[in-house]
């Protein structure tokens, strides 16, 4: 057995955040007693409002390519407690069993191949399991080598072998990995995500040991600007940006109260009463993920988009791709094969919120400034 | 003896507050901010009277280091067993009941950023040195605290529930005198059942609770006021009707009542308005000419930007079902003992400070691991395999040691003297932006002083790991002179010819300054310092920096640049200093004024020797 291996088991072995959160999110488990109040998540179908975050993260699981979230916005509402909620409609992945990294038969292979001196493996003799997609917590106060992974320290000190102990970026592969007051981040955490998110691969390469592994990862980050800001090149990283604000009326804040006062009060019935709707959801956010594939969009709306783009001035061309990937998203959770500017209308501001040039002497918010371009991007269509 | 919480004289909001608290910790906690000798801690301290016995009260020291914070290895119990040990931290050595701070304001940044993730998640993510796991951390939150000493961070007192409305104090040798003479006169029995009566009692609401109900429309009052303060956040309305409840269970009623609402605005509500109602018949008095208040501006923006019809009307009718009653209800709640003005009581309308403080550049925490070094355990991390090269040769010798015999075979065995720590090194320094008026008469000084400067700054910044960039402004239009750099013959090259004279384009200086700031934060520059040396006489617009057939902008657009720009400035967390160099009878006090709209220093130096700069630039 190779070194690897032996701390792989080992950590899988042991109970850790990622294991307990991707423990819970089957609807059925859910309704189980828990001990502790952070045993459960606020249901997702239950949040109030906020349609733009819950709206972004769901784009996300259905294409994990749209390359995260960000949300930022007012304290206390909610935000973090929406993100939580997410575990609990996320569709199942396919792993090799107790691996680590959550790789498919076909990747582990690849992997273990790359390895010096590995023997082949056949893909098809491994054995696999369903997990549901794993979601990270990455807490501010971790370290950068229990983020990337260290050498297994009781090893080391025991027997004097250096064996590679996976951290959270290896837990968080084909998963979500959130980071909640992103801004607040170290710097050099900041760096490490940074790389890790452009490569998809964590290499660790220290204290004697040279390790790489795969870790792609849905990035979600929250915050409140008034914290701090952040770095631009992180803010560049999040496909798109939600806005949270304040709800300001007062029915919806009433309801707000009333169903936090009864699942503090009563978990488990309050679970029950929105199973349906979670099981519900679940299932169309996996039917779009089936759709995605067949989801087309015609040359005139890819233009439309370009223009957009251009007329905002917005530099490179990750602006079009992430409309273009969103957009698709969109159109396979509203379950339609054709992407339209409708579909583009209604993202196209996550998109692009955060990829405007910061100009002092706006006055004109950022989300008004997409609608009026697209408005006039609308039109001229219209008039061709 | 302790001073018991039946003996504190005065201070009945606070009390009030505590005791809301001892009835449900899931208000999360109470925050007192009160002058000095005002008996707030020797309160806070005596909030475990009311609890019930063997609660957990844990004081946190100011200078608490993040491992004993949440926890990690305990490495000392590590290293001479072999297997890991787990220490935890004072955030779960608190579960289940008190943490409190005394000077809340004046703890660290990262320590109040790890409070406040324990307290939204009830537990603490350990994810440290190898070590993955959960602790549980639930906890109610006391702090004390001096607002002349600043204050505490918007986020934290987010997931407080309760924070006591600043009000003026008595004469704290008075109020010292008072307990004084209650304590002399009392004996010790009187006291001890009073205590046992008080915890009885909150027992006694503690199981009234879950009986006690709220009607819809008391939840919208409740939610309306919140509104009309401008309170930010929906997390606070579930804390508000919490306290109501609270309220009600501690008078033993299983209805909420005026009262309990009022006490529920006064302590959740007020303490975060951002701005202050207004009576309808005085709004009315008043007509549509009148501006309203600028606090509300924003507010108002916020309601704009929520396009909810429908629902909007519905609550326009909840509105009109039930103004009486909270305009009423709010009004008392402000009047009774209160300030007159709400704005002196309220947290949120103060400044919020901007964080930053210049960083070292080689330390025993954060950054870059660069090296190892020996030292003590606790004074940093622990640089694992150099403390493992340095213990092996060792190793023969010591297992004949008799004194480590019955440890198992395998075991390292690691003397303290071959512990090395790591040692970090931050990243940034401090970049300083030079901003140099090279228009008019006196620019040619200017300009010399400014570089000498420039120069005398470089020699250090090796040392500091800073930065310097010069940016002059004259003619039409700024020109950056030196980009961000720490080459002194760069600099002193560059800087070699300028010419002089001509107008004063001051809102493209600090645009291009501005820019050369953001680029700077790209490159992972955190600390940024505007030296703007100048009369502070902008006489060429924006737009005509990069037009020339642009319209001549009036004195009031040059104005409103400036401070767009300068607003930008501060807001992005740049400090700045101003630096006149006028003599002083030309002088019409433009320089105070673009200090002012900066958030900077200001400092008049007719005229300025380098040294003089550069002691300016580095006293922030």
């Amino acid at each position: 057995m190779t070194q690897t291996e032996t701390a792989a088991k080992k950590t899988a072995a042991r109970k850790t955040v990622a294991k307990k959160a991707a423990a819970a999110p089957a609807p059925k488990k859910a309704a189980a007693p828990a001990k502790k109040k952070s045993g459960l998540a606020f249901p997702f179908t239950a949040i109030v409002g906020q349609e733009e975050m819950k709206l972004s993260l769901i784009l996300n699981i259905i294409d994990p390519r749209i390359g995260g979230v960000l949300v930022m916005g007012h304290r206390g509402t909610g935000k973090s407690t929406t993100v939580r909620a997410l575990a609990e409609v996320l569709p199942f992945i396919e792993r090799v069993q107790d691996d680590i990294y959550n790789r498919t038969p076909s990747q582990f292979v690849e992997g273990e191949d790359a390895r010096k001196g590995a023997k082949a493996i056949d893909p098809a003799t491994l054995k696999t399991e369903k997990i549901p997609v794993p979601v990270v917590d990455l807490p501010l106060g971790a370290t950068e080598d229990r983020v990337c992974g260290t050498i297994d320290i009781e090893q080391a000190l025991t027997s004097g072998v250096k064996a590679f102990e996976p951290g959270l970026l290896a837990q968080a592969n084909r998963g979500f990995l959130y980071i909640d007051e992103v801004n607040l981040l170290d710097d050099h955490l900041v760096d490490v995500l940074l790389d890790v998110a452009a490569s998809g691969k964590n290499v660790v390469e220290r204290e004697g040991i040279s390790i790489r592994h795969p870790a792609r990862f849905v990035l979600v980050g929250s915050g409140n600007p008034e914290e701090g800001e952040l770095r631009p090149q992180l803010l560049d990283r999040f496909g798109l940006h939600a806005r949270i604000i304040t709800i300001l009326d007062v029915a919806k804040r009433v309801d707000i109260v009333k169903r936090r006062r009864d699942f503090d009060e009563d978990p488990d019935a309050f679970m029950k009463k929105y199973n349906r709707e979670q099981v519900k959801l679940q299932k169309k956010i996996q039917t779009a993920k089936d759709l995605l594939p067949e989801v087309t969009m015609s040359d005139e709306v890819l233009t439309d988009i370009a223009r957009l783009c251009m007329n905002l001035g917005i530099d490179g061309h990750r602006g079009e791709l992430t409309i273009t990937r969103t957009a698709h998203a969109h159109a396979a959770f509203m379950g339609q094969k054709v992407v339209t500017m409708k579909h583009v209308r209604e993202i196209a501001g996550l998109c692009l919120r955060h990829r405007l040039r910061k100009d002092p002497l706006e006055t004109l918010d950022a989300g008004e400034k997409i609608e009026r371009e697209l408005a006039k991007v609308l039109g001229e269509a219209e008039a061709v | 003896m302790k001073i018991a919480f039946t003996d504190i004289v005065g201070m009945d909001l606070a009390k009030q507050a505590l005791m809301l608290l001892a009835v449900d910790p899931a208000l999360g906690g109470v925050v007192i901010p009160s002058a000095v000798g005002s008996g707030k801690s020797t309160l806070a301290r005596a909030f475990a009277d009311i609890l019930p016995e063997g609660t957990p009260f844990v004081e946190l020291p100011l200078n608490v280091t993040e491992d004993r914070l949440i926890g990690g290895v305990d490495l000392e119990a590590t290293l001479a067993s072999g297997v890991r040990v787990v220490q935890h931290g004072v955030l779960s050595k608190a579960d289940g009941g008190v943490l409190y701070v005394d000077s809340l304001s004046l703890l660290d940044s990262s320590a109040v950023s790890h409070i406040m993730d324990a307290m939204s998640r009830g537990e603490v993510l350990v994810e440290r040195e190898g070590l993955s796991e959960v602790h549980p951390a639930n906890f109610m939150l006391v702090g004390t605290y001096d607002p002349t000493d600043g204050e505490v961070r918007m986020g934290l007192l987010d997931r407080i529930g309760i924070i006591v409305p600043f009000t003026a104090q008595n004469d704290f040798r008075a109020r010292k005198k008072i307990v004084d003479v209650v304590l002399g006169k009392r004996n010790l029995e009187d006291t001890r059942d009073e205590l046992k009566m008080l915890a009885g009692f909150i027992d006694a609401a503690k199981e009234q609770l879950p009986l006690v109900s709220i009607t819809k429309e008391q939840v919208q009052a409740l939610i309306q006021t919140a509104l009309s303060l401008g309170v930010e956040g929906n997390r606070v309305d579930i804390f508000t009707v919490r306290a109501a409840l609270a309220s009600a269970a501690l008078q033993q009623r299983s209805d909420v009542d005026e009262e309990d609402m009022k006490l529920a605005i006064k302590l959740v509500l007020i303490p975060r308005a951002t701005r202050m109602p207004e009576r309808e018949e005085a709004a009315e008095e008043m007509g549509p000419e009148e501006a309203p208040p600028p606090e509300e501006e924003p507010q108002d923006g916020e309601e704009e930007q929520q396009p909810d019809n429908s629902t909007d009307a519905d609550a326009e009718e909840e509105k009109e079902e039930t103004p009486d009653m909270i305009e009423e209800l709010m009004m008392e709640a402000i009047e009774t003992e209160l300030p007159d003005n709400i704005m002196n009581i309220s947290l949120a309308s103060k400044k919020k400070s901007t964080s930053g403080s210049r960083g070292e550049a080689l330390n025993n925490r954060r950054g870059r691991f660069v090296r190892a070094q020996p030292g003590e355990m606790r004074s940093g991390k622990v640089a694992l395999i150099p403390t493992l090269i340095s213990a092996a040769p060792w190793q023969e010798t010591r297992k004949k040691d008799k004194k480590m015999a019955g440890r198992p075979k395998t075991a390292l065995i690691i003397s303290k003297d071959d512990v090395k720590i790591k040692r970090f090194r931050d990243k940034s320094g401090t970049l300083f932006i030079f901003m140099v008026d090279a228009s008019g008469s006196m620019a040619l000084n200017r300009m010399r002083q400014a570089k000498g400067a420039v120069a005398s700054l470089l020699q250090n910044a090796y040392v500091h790991r800073d930065q310097v960039a010069l940016i002059s402004f004259r003619g039409k239009q700024a020109q950056v002179l030196l980009p961000p750099s720490q080459s002194v013959d760069r600099a002193k090259r560059e800087l070699d010819v300028l010419p002089t004279g001509g107008g004063t384009p001051l809102a493209s200086a600090l645009y291009l300054g501005w820019e050369t700031a953001k680029q700077a934060r790209t490159k992972g520059v955190s600390q940024i310092m505007f030296v703007l040396i100048t009369d502070g006489r902008g006489n060429i617009g924006l737009q005509s920096s990069f037009d020339p057939n642009a319209e001549k902008p009036s004195k009031e657009d040059l104005e409103k640049e400036v401070e767009a720009l300068s607003l930008s400035v501060q807001s992005d967390g740049i400090a700045s200093v101003v630096i006149d160099t006028q003599m002083n009878y030309l002088s019409r006090g433009e320089a105070p004024k673009l200090a002012q709209k900066l958030g900077g220093r200001y400092l008049y130096l007719p005229n300025a020797k380098a040294e003089q700069i550069v002691d300016a630039a580095l006293s922030f």
